[in-house]
């Protein structure tokens, strides 16, 4: 692709030597240029269907969890007797929100990133300290009071560390353990991701700008590119290289930082506490899911639903055989991930400190390096061919 | 300023032609034939360009959201590999001292403006501007926020000479506060936390003032302006201006305050590596060819000079909204030590260091968080700096889209026609040898032929845009140009991005209503343009 776009300016520039550079009418000596190779694609239908059936039902999805999340939190956690029933209900809760934002994470642009929304809901390691500090000096905390504060005592980390415990030799906790303190700050932790995860959502479907009121939603503009109000995408091929980096940004995430920086160069240097998800030891699911978000965009359907236009349909137009690899590599990338835990159900912050976990390990990281030169090598350079 | 550039009326005509001749607009296709006659239409020789960063543009991500955030494709193995580095710690979030598993990343400083350079240069852009929801007035300033407010004193005269007694002429702090507001604070940061939880030197809410601008069709523009309202500084907590009796240092009717928005960080080492002789070979201070463009420049204090030993540590300011700073390294690693509060080896020490502020935090949290790592030295190692200021000066600039596209070319015309270049400089070619940031450049940036439509110079942008607020030799009203490469893709990869110092601009076309001062011609003349021939020029700048 690059070489493509060096010899398009290589012709330009001399299209305006020709001409004689400035000062010349160099308008009226060009010639439109017929595509004499390259593959054709459709893509309206595609783009249509990764906005509305993938991404957009992704976010509703996340939405869905946030109001359940806090509608269970607050039945389950408020009552000073909750059982231990309670509290594993509302952790499930909180792994089935994480299921659809790890998996956003394969199309992580426009309102997620200009609303802040991952910083506030996703960051770690978090201040622990802080944390306990705000515990023992304050009480019933308030979703909008806590909005405020810095992200690395809010988010799903957060809710994570209150709901298992730290996780070094367990993921679970007894309700017993749970202070009135830590049931208020869960609660309004919840309440926090609601609105973070229904903000999220309006800005797809309803208007991705609250500062303007007339501001269409974000999904439109993603399906509308070149229109001539939209300042966004200024063509599908935009488009298209919006998903592509996208998927080269989560596979890259995740073999060479989720993984790979805990995972450091030996069990001497690997480091538990950059692990992801490491008090509930949900990293692994958290890292398959990511991955899954990937094969989400590629097909164009989330996995089991019936058959849609994604990603995969456009490589195949050019290569149905680098088509097929790219689907095989993508699985191969999330069954390595997921074969991690071995037989003993290893969580991963034990594999990285296992001989043979670390062997696992490194099988996911390789093909998770796999996945990303194909992507990056044999894939986005598909956009330099495409007759768009 | 731009009467040579009017075009009389059989100009128009020709235009009109040549729209017709590449099936532009103009043409309902039912007119009588005419005899071919060569139109003579002159296009800038920058209009087919595509390469604006020379061998360090991308083609990659030059349509999409990830358009900034790009390696230079001309880095070399080794190099590539540091840029990579650098692009971890420019994600990095740091945190509040100690943090036993993670010393590297302790210290953010007591107050702060963000926790990673990411927040203020989101994506590698610019950062969002703060919604103001119907249903509110006013917002105040948190995590989400990558505005913030440069403050200082005024001076009874201005300073038109830097020497050594007035400090070249930099801003003068606000006593106890220092020349930024710091509007977030780790848990501790102030006295009265407890009341006053992550909050920094004071409270910041921002409101927006709107007007309309109304063209000859009756196109009607609304312009927003953003106010800041500062409270509850530390030194008198529930103070506000409006309280009968303001103590606060910060408070007082003498302190100037500037917002200051991130700017995207990709060509960065471009811009310095242009030579200082071309920069300054625009200058006309006195406008001496009247074409009401002056184009001053900024020599400001040169930190790397002075840990040098410099005895005249001044050097040509290039970076920053008032071109406050004289390089990459400068400008990185200052706002490491300033927006985020990590010590570094060319600012070794906290910025708010002797306010009463750091002193009483220090003392609360027992000397933890000093500034000084464990073995004395900076927070930020030399590598982990070293790795940041390489990684913004090698990002690279994305190629332009859509350059075939009759708007756009019509577009480039009317650039040059509304003299937009006067300010916007299209081209330079970068240095062949020598330092950037007194390191040794990369090959990568030398003697590359590039458009980034600046004259890395300062210019009166008029009373509208005007913060009142000198830094170095810039005065109140004006603002270095701002490098136009990349402009069209500011909202591909923030869709909330604003433009100008403050985010003002939702669009392009506001950016431009908002230019005044020595742009007052061109603005004008902007605005006596049809509504299609507008269009125009903003396709042009969106192909950028």
């Amino acid at each position: 692709m690059r070489f493509k776009h060096t010899a398009i300016t290589l012709a330009l520039i001399t299209t305006l030597s020709a001409c004689g550079g400035s000062g010349s009418d160099d308008s009226s000596t060009e010639t439109p240029v017929e595509p004499t190779t390259g593959f054709s694609f459709a893509a309206t239908e595609m783009i249509t269907n990764l906005t509305d059936d993938v991404i957009v039902a992704g976010y509703a999805n996340l939405a869905a969890e946030g109001d359940a999340l806090l509608l269970l939190a607050t039945q389950a956690l408020l009552s000073a007797s909750a059982t231990q029933a309670d509290l594993v209900a509302a952790q499930n809760a909180w792994k089935s929100a994480r299921e659809p934002w790890e998996q956003g994470e394969s199309h992580i642009f426009g309102s997620v990133d200009s609303l802040s929304i991952d910083p506030h809901l996703d960051s770690w390691p978090l201040n622990t300290t802080d944390l306990q500090t705000q515990l023992d000096n304050n009480s019933g905390f308030d979703a909008e009071t806590i909005k405020a504060w810095n992200d690395d005592v809010q988010g799903f980390h957060t809710m994570e560390y209150l709901l298992f415990g730290n996780g070094v030799d367990s993921n679970t906790k007894l309700i017993a353990d749970l202070t009135t303190s830590e049931r208020e700050y869960l609660i309004a932790l919840a309440e926090v991701f609601r609105d973070y995860a229904t903000l999220l959502d309006d800005a797809w479907q309803v208007n991705y700008n609250a500062e303007n009121e007339t501001a269409i939603p974000y999904a439109d503009l993603l399906k509308s590119p070149g229109d001539a109000t939209n300042t966004i995408y200024s063509s599908q091929l935009a488009v298209i290289e919006e998903l592509i980096n996208g998927m080269i940004g989560i596979v890259d995430e995740v073999g060479n930082g989720k993984i790979a920086d805990p995972f450091g160069d030996s069990i001497s240097t690997a480091d538990t506490s950059k692990v992801e998800s490491q008090y509930s030891w949900n990293s692994l699911t958290d890292f398959a899911n990511n991955i899954i978000g990937v094969r989400n965009v590629y097909q164009g359907e989330f996995t089991g639903a019936s058959d849609n236009t994604g990603l995969v349909d456009f490589v195949a137009a050019a290569d149905a055989t680098l088509a097929a690899r790219i689907t095989s590599e993508i699985d191969d990338s999330i069954l390595k991930i997921q074969a991690i835990s071995g037989s003993t159900d290893m969580p991963f912050r034990q594999a990285i400190l296992d001989e043979d976990g670390r062997v696992l390990v490194q099988s996911a990281i390789d093909a998770l390096t796999t996945l990303q030169t194909s992507l990056e090598s044999d894939v986005l350079p598909l956009l330099s061919d495409w007759n768009s | 300023m731009n009467k040579l550039l009017r075009q009389p009326y059989w100009f128009a005509a020709l235009i009109g032609l040549s729209l017709s001749a590449c099936g532009g607009s103009g043409d309902d296709g039912t007119s009588e034939p005419v005899q071919p006659v060569d139109p003579v239409v002159t296009y800038p020789n920058y209009t087919s360009v595509i390469a604006l960063g020379g061998d360090t543009t991308t083609f990659d991500a030059n349509s999409s959201g990830h358009g900034f955030s790009t390696p230079s494709v001309n880095l070399t193995e080794d190099e590539l590999e540091l840029h990579l580095e650098g692009d971890a710690n420019f994600e990095a979030s740091f945190t509040t001292a100690p943090n036993d598993q993670h010393p590297e990343l302790d210290g953010l400083d007591p107050v702060f403006n963000n926790a990673d350079c990411n927040s203020c240069h989101q994506r590698d852009g610019r950062n969002s501007t703060p919604s103001v929801a119907a249903n509110e007035t006013r917002i105040k300033l948190g995590s989400a926020d990558g505005i913030f407010l440069r403050i200082s004193k005024a001076s009874a005269e201005p300073c038109t000479q830097g020497t050594a007694e007035n400090n070249y002429c930099a801003p003068i702090k606000v006593p106890d506060f220092g020349d930024q507001l710091f509007h977030r604070g780790v848990l501790k940061a102030r006295a009265d936390w407890q009341d006053n939880s992550f909050i920094g030197q004071a409270d910041v809410y921002l409101s927006y003032e709107r007007h309309d601008v109304v063209y000859s069709d009756g196109q009607t523009v609304s312009l927003k302006k953003p106010i800041f309202e500062v409270e509850n500084p530390y030194d008198a907590p529930g103070e506000t201006k409006q309280s009968a009796n303001v103590t606060s240092n910060l408070l007082q009717d003498d302190v100037l305050m500037g917002w200051r928005n991130g700017m995207p960080v990709f060509g960065l080492g471009l811009l310095e590596a242009i030579p200082e002789a071309s920069i300054l070979a625009n200058v006309d201070a006195d406008d001496s060819n009247n074409d009401n463009i002056s184009g001053r420049a900024n020599w400001v204090f040169d930190a790397i000079k002075a840990q040098n030993g410099d005895v005249t540590p001044v050097s040509l300011g290039r970076f920053g909204w008032k071109a406050n700073t004289p390089s990459v390294r400068v400008q990185s690693l200052g706002a490491l030590r300033g927006d985020i509060g990590i010590t570094n080896p060319l600012f070794p020490e906290e910025s708010v260091l002797g306010t009463s502020l750091h002193d009483s935090y220090l003392t609360r949290t027992g000397f933890v968080d000093t500034g000084e790592g464990v073995d004395g030295a900076p927070e930020a190692s030399a590598e982990f700096s070293d790795a940041v200021v390489f990684y913004a000066e090698t990002l690279a600039v994305p190629a332009r889209r859509n350059v075939d596209d009759g708007d756009v070319r019509e577009g480039a015309r009317l650039f040059e026609q509304l003299n937009c270049s006067g300010c916007h400089t299209p081209s330079f070619v970068t240095k062949t040898s020598g330092d950037i940031g007194g390191i040794a450049m990369s090959d990568s940036l030398k003697s590359q032929t590039i458009y980034p439509f600046t004259d890395m110079l300062l210019h009166d942008m008029g009373e509208g845009l005007a913060d009142g607020r000198p830094d170095f030799l810039a005065d109140g009203n004006e603002w270095r140009t701002r490098p136009l490469w990349g402009i069209g893709l500011t909202q591909t990869v923030n869709p909330q991005a604003g433009f100008l110092h403050d985010g003002r601009a939702a669009t392009l076309e506001e950016a431009i209503l908002w230019h005044g001062g020595e742009a007052q011609q061109s603005t004008d003349d902007f605005m006596a343009l049809s509504q299609d021939e507008r269009t125009q020029l903003v396709a042009f700048l969106m192909s950028l």
